[in-house]
């Protein structure tokens, strides 16, 4: 099952070779649909800075993106596959900077910057320990190549570190929350939905060169999934911004995938094949879902922000009203993303929970409590995005516009600058339906979400191919119908539920006649000047969850102490902060620039003293040959 | 066409026993509590004419919902009916068995809360928000809860389809009062009371919206729709109740009439005993809840110890 091009390329080391297995293939799928979708997008999305901003640049680096992301999943050579690396981050970095004129973007870009080169260094290293050991630039010759247990955990550990910054493992996920709501929505879609999925190539593609990895690998990768989803899904919980609050759930998936790939390598470092084309299957066909629910979610955040100019959801509220298909779509990614059934997230996941649960079966007992965390993670999660994302619909999409909405015809609004409110007329006309051309690749994504979840044997067979490419063993001599015929049973428990759905509305037409029913006000305990502020915020909806974690979560407040028998007018802000930034990165790095600071301060300012340092240096050389 | 009828048979005994007894379910609980608290009470069989009632009237809608607030009663209900085949009552196996139906389960009855929640929210009021964020913020907890005994289940039953992991299937009996099998019946009991917002979690009798969360998030709803949402939180409450007994009492006389004749006899025990809880106790203070969900966890914890200390 591999294709294989090669050419001569005349740079050292490398040759042009270029591999299709079921691996790149479930990647290259997941590329060609979003990047084809994002782009028809933009076209709408970018409409509006014509004329006012080069958009030459931004189409060319988006083509250079796309080539770069199709190379790297293709590449069978180191060389060709860290330019192509290279290319990625470079052209993302150009393409998330678009609106550099803000300070905010371009802090943003810097830290993607520097945290991606960061990673690059070890990707350098454990490149070069493998083409040592192995003797080879080629993947394929690697793959062939034995290496011991020792060494292939080392050169694991290094891939965490090189591809889980890519991929947004906490606590190395911190450029995330600031590339993702800086950049232009359709560019946060492919960052989310694809970008960050390099780095899980990344990692598939060294577990499939490392053939025999010690179990404690796995364990690593369960209990970084772990981690990664619980921490991601509660600050996405705690965020007041759209697409913050996105990037944080990326955080989340990728959890969930890491899951199923530590799943995957538990399986087969104890030699339960079943167990591991499980663990990879579900963690690749997550892959894909992912790509699919996330960047519709993300164009259907882009549409908000373009309609109402802000992304914060606590200044919107009702637009299930204005943008009456965008909010269908959306409640699509929603439903996607909880996992919940008929969608496509929860085809996925009930793979990798089929795989933790034959985990509880078939492995020691330290497997089994690594499975049942597992399990329970993944429930926590899926409740937690549960609440997050009703938190999400319900204070963008349902209710009362709140304040921030009523100047939204005008850009850059401020709260409480609108003075007057409008009828909903008014807001109709100053909002209306994103553009047809915006709305084609959304519905495109949301239809293939509602596919998958409705018919998944048309993807199954991929992924578990590629599960079974990882596990490098043949899918024929896996039971895997063990696992497609419960799936069956869903799919045909989904149809007979929306059977039922359809025969409890004609019960209710029946019911209750064709004459429309009388409109009143929400019942209010009788007080009559209702306002929209009276609304739960997304704020006060996850408090009692934040409240829980606040420890964790680092939330803050400011304000809002009434006190007095006639009390002022008072703010309160609050806020949640990310702990591995402000505990870990923050005073490290602040730590770093001391050191340097004070090495700077030590710093010799006279050449004499400069040359006499060579002198002993060579003396030093000197004497070590000597020796 | 027989072996169609010998499909359908089932499902539709199923379905039957679940829409004419659950609210029955209901009635018998609020006898206990007149019971308890020295009235005669309504007949055990009110609940049937409260339903018959709403069932007549027209809707009123707030002018701010949307289609969500309409289509949230006539999904949970679909739920509460799709979750009914795969849960075996006594002699009545579930019509509905596979491997991994538990996951079907659980993802369902979270697709009735997010649909829940959402038609909450769409009213734009407080009380109603107030509701749904309290719902969100326990779910998680009892979920959790809810997972945990059925890791300890899937272990004890080395299966992960319900009707195996419940009843007559668990190769431990009750012959030495088997601990970790008492761990996960009080654990669930819990789950059950906070699932179905009973005391000490939540009180479906008041009507003072501060303290609710179930009730004061159907506040908005009236007629079809309100009938719909009662008769799924009552058949939600007997689904799990169903399930509480089959773990209980593994029926294994054989005989068909005494099996079924336990079956129920246990069922109206139980909900002697939730009328019970619910006369004898409080209404636990909000932010004591979580405390109780987590004592819930903590023994569905102890349960998988004890079970993976036995094997």
């Amino acid at each position: 099952m591999e294709f294989l091009l090669g050419g001569s390329w005349p740079v050292p080391f490398g040759e042009f070779s270029l591999k299709l297995d079921p691996l790149s293939f479930v990647f290259l799928i997941a590329i060609t649909i979003l990047v084809l979708c994002s782009g028809v997008y933009g076209l709408g999305y970018m409409r509006p800075y014509q004329g006012k901003k080069p958009l030459g640049f931004h189409v060319f680096f988006y083509l250079i993106f796309a080539l770069a992301l199709v190379l790297i999943v293709t590449a069978n050579n180191v060389i060709l596959f860290l330019g192509a690396w290279e290319a990625m981050t470079l052209s993302t970095f150009f393409l998330i900077i678009f609106n550099d004129e803000k300070s905010a973007v371009r802090k943003a870009g810097f830290i993607y910057l520097i945290a991606s080169h960061c990673a690059t260094f070890f990707l350098f290293l454990m490149f070069f320990l493998m083409a040592h050991a192995s003797g080879s630039m080629d993947f394929n010759i690697m793959a062939r190549t034995n290496f011991s247990p020792l060494f292939a955990g080392a050169v694991f550990l290094l891939a965490l570190a090189g591809f889980g910054v890519k991929a947004g493992f906490i606590p190395v996920h911190i450029w995330l929350p600031y590339a993702h709501p800086v950049a232009p929505s359709h560019i946060s879609a492919l960052l989310s939905g694809i970008s960050i999925k390099m780095g899980i190539y990344g990692i598939c593609r060294v577990l499939w060169i490392m053939k025999v990895l010690p179990a404690w690998c796995g364990y690593v990768l369960l209990m970084i999934g772990a981690i990664s989803g619980l921490m991601g899904v509660l600050y996405a919980l705690g965020q007041h911004e759209l697409k913050k609050l996105l990037a944080y759930h990326s955080v989340e998936n990728i959890g969930i995938i890491a899951l199923g790939l530590g799943v995957g390598v538990l399986g087969r470092s104890y030699q339960i094949p079943f167990l591991a084309v499980l663990g990879f299957g579900g963690g690749l066909l997550h892959v894909l879902n992912h790509s699919l629910f996330k960047g519709l979610l993300f164009l259907g955040a882009g549409s908000v922000i373009q309609k109402t100019h802000s992304g914060e959801m606590d200044h919107l509220g009702g637009l299930a009203k204005t943008l009456p298909v965008t909010s269908v779509l959306f409640m699509v990614g929603a439903l996607s993303i909880c996992g919940l059934p008929l969608f496509n997230g929860f085809i996925s996941e009930f793979i990798i929970y089929f795989g933790l649960f034959q985990g509880l079966f078939g492995l020691p007992v330290h497997g089994v409590i690594a499975s049942s965390i597992g399990i329970l993670s993944l429930a926590l999660m899926g409740a937690l995005a549960l609440a997050c994302f009703s938190k999400v619909y319900g204070t963008v999409f349902l209710g009362k516009p709140r304040e921030g909405l009523r100047g939204a015809s005008h850009a850059h609004l401020k709260i409480g600058e609108a003075t007057s409110a409008r009828t909903p007329e008014e807001q109709g006309r100053c909002l209306e339906e994103t553009s047809k051309w915006m709305l084609l690749p959304m519905m495109l994504l949301a239809g293939l979400c509602i596919w998958i979840g409705l018919v998944p044997r048309s993807v199954t067979g991929l992924v578990f191919l590629g599960g079974a490419y990882l596990t490098h063993v043949d899918l024929s001599t896996i039971p895997i119908e063990q696992v497609l015929t419960p799936l069956t049973m869903v799919i045909r428990m989904a149809f007979l539920f929306l059977s039922l759905i359809l025969g409890l509305i004609a019960v209710r037409r029946l019911l209750l006649g064709a004459a429309p029913m009388p409109i009143r006000e929400t019942w209010s305990c009788g007080f009559a000047q209702v306002s929209s502020r009276f609304q739960y915020t997304s704020a006060s909806f996850a408090r009692l969850i934040v409240n829980l974690m606040k420890r964790t979560l680092l939330f803050r407040r400011h304000g809002g102490e009434v006190s007095g028998a006639f009390p002022e007018k008072t703010h309160l802000a609050s806020s949640v902060h990310d702990a591995s930034e402000e505990l870990v990165f923050a005073p490290g790095l602040a730590f770093l620039n001391d050191l340097s600071k004070k090495l700077g301060h030590s710093r010799i300012r006279h050449i004499q003293l400069y040359l006499m340092y060579i002198l002993l240096f060579l003396v030093f050389l000197l004497v070590w040959k000597l020796k | 066409m027989s072996s169609v009828l010998s499909m359908a048979f089932p499902i539709l005994s199923h379905w039957l026993i679940v829409c004419f007894l659950s609210p029955l379910f209901l009635g018998v609980i609020a006898k206990v509590k007149a019971f308890f608290s020295g009235k005669v009470g309504p007949s055990v069989f009110q609940p049937y004419f409260d339903l018959a009632k709403l069932f007549r009237k027209k809707c009123v809608y707030s002018s701010t919902v949307t289609w969500i607030f309409r289509a949230a009663p006539v999904v949970i209900l679909a739920v509460m009916l799709v979750l009914a085949l795969l849960v075996p009552f006594g002699r009545f196996k579930a019509p509905v068995q596979f491997s991994g139906d538990i996951l079907l389960a659980v993802y369902l009855l979270a697709l009735g809360r997010f649909f829940m929640i959402l038609a909450a929210l769409d009213t734009g009021s407080s009380f109603e928000g107030m509701g749904a964020s309290r719902e969100a913020y326990f779910s998680c907890l009892s979920e959790l809860a809810m997972f945990m005994n059925f890791i300890t289940l899937a272990l004890l039953a080395k299966s992960i389809s319900l009707s195996q992991m419940v009843g007559a299937h668990i190769p431990m009996t009750w012959g030495g009062l088997e601990p970790a099998l008492l761990l996960v019946v009080a654990s669930f009991f819990i789950v059950l009371l906070a699932e179905n917002c009973r005391i000490p979690v939540d009180d479906p009798e008041t009507h003072l919206e501060l303290t609710m969360i179930h009730e004061v998030m159907i506040l908005d709803h009236s007629g079809v729709d309100l009938a719909y949402m009662l008769y799924a939180a009552a058949m939600k409450l007997f689904i799990f109740s169903g399930l509480l007994v089959s773990i209980i009492i593994p029926v294994r006389t054989g005989d068909h009439w005494t099996d079924m004749a336990i079956f129920f006899g246990a069922m109206l025990g139980l909900a002697v005993l939730i009328g019970i809880v619910e006369s004898t106790m409080a209404r636990l203070r909000l932010n004591r809840v979580r405390l109780l969900l987590l004592i819930s966890f903590a023994l569905a914890f102890f349960g998988l110890i004890v079970t993976l200390w036995r094997a």
